[in-house]
């Protein structure tokens, strides 16, 4: 299997780290041997038809912060979509960065990449969260597949509970907590009574939240989750603009407080409904099970016959998110055996 | 708003449907959508095969046609600074479309693929030429092929099946910058591109059809089609000389109404729109001000009528088996059907007998004879056939409106009236929808049928 990565940052070079280290396992395993054959940066790339030397293209990229300087196959093309079109990889990997606006250069490079009969796995919500729908009617289109078990809980399979273990069973509502970093924020500000911009502070030190942090606490990523879960458990058609999205920005120390008094929480709440889907900041009262703490995560999937299901578990993070991608790529390889 | 063939025939009527979009700019937001001119679609058809067939001076002969025709309208629509521009993107084109012409008649083959890409230049030429006629009264706009605005299909040339949530999602990331600068964008109908770009059609519905999916995508207030009746009528004007246009009728009605021959848009062009409740306005280009028929999907709007209209479809035959071991047989039904539809004959209507004796089937009458012939090859000679007869010119009438589902007596008004001018009933449809019955009459006796519909529920005007 020859894999293109688009995207080379903590996501991609811990893919890549878990591939190499992995290799014979997975080999042993499942009967393939994952070769990335192109890797594309913000500066340029690198490719090999025979196969990159991953040591080598770490190495490259942490002396020079880019791979356009690995040695002798290194270009300074970063035009990933082009880059996609003329390859001969039977999988592209994208993690590029997430971009609610227009979903670049994700989107491009997901569209081309199925247009060209290649199997796409992502992490990059971005392109699912603007254009899901249409992205899954192209991979079905070309019986490729397009699998995102990254996106959503990270090493947590949220995704892959609800499609694979609860078959015949429906999925009546879904709700729960999505986004670790503004779970952080706010149990930090009512452990210890930080302002919103005090704990937001202290969860960028800790490396929880971005430099940006916008995607986070205005609720778009935990927003872009509920369209993905939505699309691909509920089978609903929505997209970004369907969904009705409060960030945590406005919560203050008065409410926090006031939902202490009624033995509750204030989290950032997304939730599936019959027909609608929303994302806003919601007193949980302290036994409901999704009423979790620091960075987890939670979901309680409330089902016809089996009544609510909650799973819980750590969220986003590098190396769990390389699992994930893992994951994918076994079941492409298992679904295409050949 | 879409405009067929006939509203953009000549000069004349391109600035006619140039003035129509700019009397409504001001206050709407248009997406123009054009078929080929007049009947260029036809003439390239025709090319198609005498390229096939390797008769290349007659096809370059009706290319030259085509080519003049269009010419002559450009150089009287375009403003003063752009007829040349025009004129060199037609001249363009037409190059284009002479090479593939050349290219059929020299491997004497004609895939279908190789036919969406020669039809294509109808709807290609009729777009710029339309979008400059708009420019020379003021009105920014731009020329695009269904594929520049988003529209992408499967690859079942001939007729693709549009990816619509792809096509959806395009359209709103191509069209809405344009709209942000106040262009009207002019998009080609009936033709579109699968994902990696060929040019294909989309075979029954069109234009239509890309008007509806533009509309689905954009979340459209109304679609309007501009042809060239006033709508939807209540009746053949031919036939019926006091017939007039239907105010409102339902998407269900309207689909019945498709279904059995009256001018009006391909169920699978009425499919977008349906879906997202989208009201389609059939609108005259010649005669603007009036309102036309608009379909919606409100049911109630009926006037009090329950029949609504009476269509008529000609040149139809009965294929009837029968057989007085039928009536024990199990199954006889199904490879009746099974045979008629492997054989590409398509199936209008069937009746059973109460006696489960005879199974008849309408079909067109050029289709009779090959219906007659399998059904002979599939069930005679097995002890429970006997008869396989056809009669041919006849034809279906259809009496279509909501309004009858629940009101009773209303086959029987039907069949009284139709009785009393002495009209044989040679068949009657079973499983009629509730909105419609259906009969067959001899081919003569159709139009007094549908005059006596038409008076005995006041139709007319
Ligand atoms: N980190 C997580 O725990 C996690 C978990 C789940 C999902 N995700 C998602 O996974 C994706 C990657 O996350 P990350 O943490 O790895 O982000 P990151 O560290 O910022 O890496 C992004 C990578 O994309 C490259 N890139 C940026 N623009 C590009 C362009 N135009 N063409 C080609 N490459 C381009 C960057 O190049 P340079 O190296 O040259 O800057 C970098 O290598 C994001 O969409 C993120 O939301 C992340």
């Amino acid at each position: 299997m020859r894999i293109i990565l688009a995207g080379f940052g903590t996501v991609g070079q811990a893919l890549a780290q878990v591939l190499h280290q992995d290799a014979d396992r997975i080999v042993k395993a499942y009967g393939f041997r994952p070769q990335v054959t192109t890797i594309v940066d913000s500066q340029g790339s690198c490719s090999d038809d025979a196969g990159l030397d991953i040591s080598l293209a770490l190495k490259t990229k942490k002396d020079y912060g880019t791979v356009a300087k690995y040695p002798r196959k290194g270009r300074r093309n970063s035009d990933s979509a082009h880059i996609i079109s003329n390859s001969e990889a039977e999988v592209v990997v994208e993690t590029t960065p997430t971009n609610f606006k227009d979903a670049e250069p994700g989107l491009s490079n997901i569209k081309t990449a199925l247009a060209n009969g290649k199997h796409v796995v992502t992490t990059n919500k971005g392109p699912l969260a603007l254009a899901m729908p249409a992205l899954l009617e192209l991979a079905n289109h070309r019986k490729r597949q397009l699998r995102f078990s990254g996106t959503v809980g990270g090493g947590t399979p949220f995704l892959d509970f609800a499609a694979k273990c609860m078959p015949g069973e429906r999925i009546i509502r879904v709700r729960g907590i999505l986004n670790g970093t503004t779970n952080y924020i706010l149990t930090r500000m009512e452990t210890a009574s930080l302002t919103f911009e005090r704990a937001l502070a202290e969860a960028q030190k800790k490396g929880y939240a971005e430099k940006d942090p916008t995607n986070d606490v205005e609720g778009l990523d935990t927003a872009a989750k509920i369209v993905i879960i939505a699309n691909w458990v509920l089978k609903k058609r929505y997209s970004l603009r369907n969904l009705d999205i409060t960030g945590i920005t406005k919560v203050t120390q008065q409410k926090l407080k006031q939902a202490k008094t009624s033995n509750a929480k204030v989290k950032l709440i997304g939730r599936i409904e019959e027909s609608s889907a929303s994302i806003a900041p919601e007193q949980v009262p302290t036994a409901d099970p999704i009423c979790v703490p620091d960075t987890l995560n939670a979901l309680t999937f409330t089902t016809e016959h089996a009544g609510d299901i909650t799973l819980i578990g750590p969220g986003a993070g590098g190396e769990r998110t390389a699992s994930a991608i893992v994951r994918d790529l076994v079941s492409i390889r298992q679904e295409y055996a050949a | 708003m879409k405009f067929g063939g006939t509203s953009l025939a000549n000069a004349p009527r391109m600035k006619n449907a140039a003035r129509i979009i700019l009397r409504y700019s001001p206050k709407n937001k248009i997406v123009v959508v054009a078929s080929a001119v007049g009947e260029t679609t036809d003439q390239l058809i025709q090319i198609a095969e005498l390229a096939k067939k390797g008769n290349l001076q007659q096809a370059r002969k009706l290319l030259s046609k085509i080519q003049a025709s269009h010419l002559k309208i450009a150089r009287m629509v375009a403003g003063r600074g752009e007829t040349r521009e025009l004129v060199s993107r037609l001249d363009q084109l037409n190059s284009e479309l002479e090479q593939t012409v050349e290219g059929i008649a020299h491997l004497r083959e004609l895939t279908s693929r190789s036919r969406d890409y020669l039809l294509s230049f109808g709807e290609r030429l009729s777009t710029p030429i339309l979008a400059a006629t708009m420019s020379a009264m003021g009105l920014r706009s731009r020329a695009l092929t269904g594929a520049e605005a988003g529209i992408t299909t499967d690859d079942n040339f001939g007729e693709a099946k549009p990816l619509t949530e792809i096509s959806y999602h395009q359209v709103h990331q191509r069209l809405d910058p344009l709209w942000g600068r106040r262009i009207i964008p002019v998009v080609t109908g009936f033709i579109a591109a699968t994902v990696d770009g060929s040019i294909t059609t989309l075979g029954r519905g069109g234009s239509d059809y890309t008007a509806t999916l533009l509309a689905a995508a954009l979340g459209a207030d109304e679609i309007w089609i501009w042809t060239d009746v006033d709508g939807l009528m209540t009746a053949d004007p031919r036939i019926v000389k006091n017939a007039i246009p239907l105010p409102y009728i339902s998407f269900g009605e309207a689909l019945e109404l498709s279904y059995f021959g009256a001018k009006m848009m391909h169920p699978r062009a009425l499919q977008p729109a349906g879906q997202k409740k989208i009201p389609v306005r059939i609108k005259n280009s010649s005669r603007p001000a009036r309102s036309g028929t608009l379909v919606s999907a409100s049911e109630s709007s009926n006037g009090g009528k329950v029949v609504k209209a009476v269509s008529i479809i000609r040149d139809v035959g009965i294929v009837t088996v029968s057989g007085s071991g039928m009536m024990g047989a199990p199954g006889v039904a199904a490879k009746v059907f099974q045979t008629l539809g492997s054989n590409n004959v398509n199936v209008m209507m069937i009746s059973q007998g109460s006696s489960e004796a005879t199974i008849s089937s309408v079909v067109a009458n050029r289709e009779v004879d090959r219906a007659v012939r399998a059904l002979q090859l599939a069930l005679m000679g097995q002890g429970y056939v006997d008869r396989i007869v056809a009669e041919k010119d006849a034809c279906i009438i259809a009496v279509v409106g909501s309004g009858m589902k629940g009101t009773p007596g209303v086959a029987a008004r039907i069949f009284t009236a139709v009785a009393k001018r002495k009209l044989n009933v040679r068949m009657v449809a079973q499983g009629s929808s509730e909105y419609n019955v259906s009969f067959v009459v001899s081919h003569k006796d159709g139009p007094e049928a549908v005059r006596a519909i038409h008076e005995e529920f006041n139709l007319g005007r």
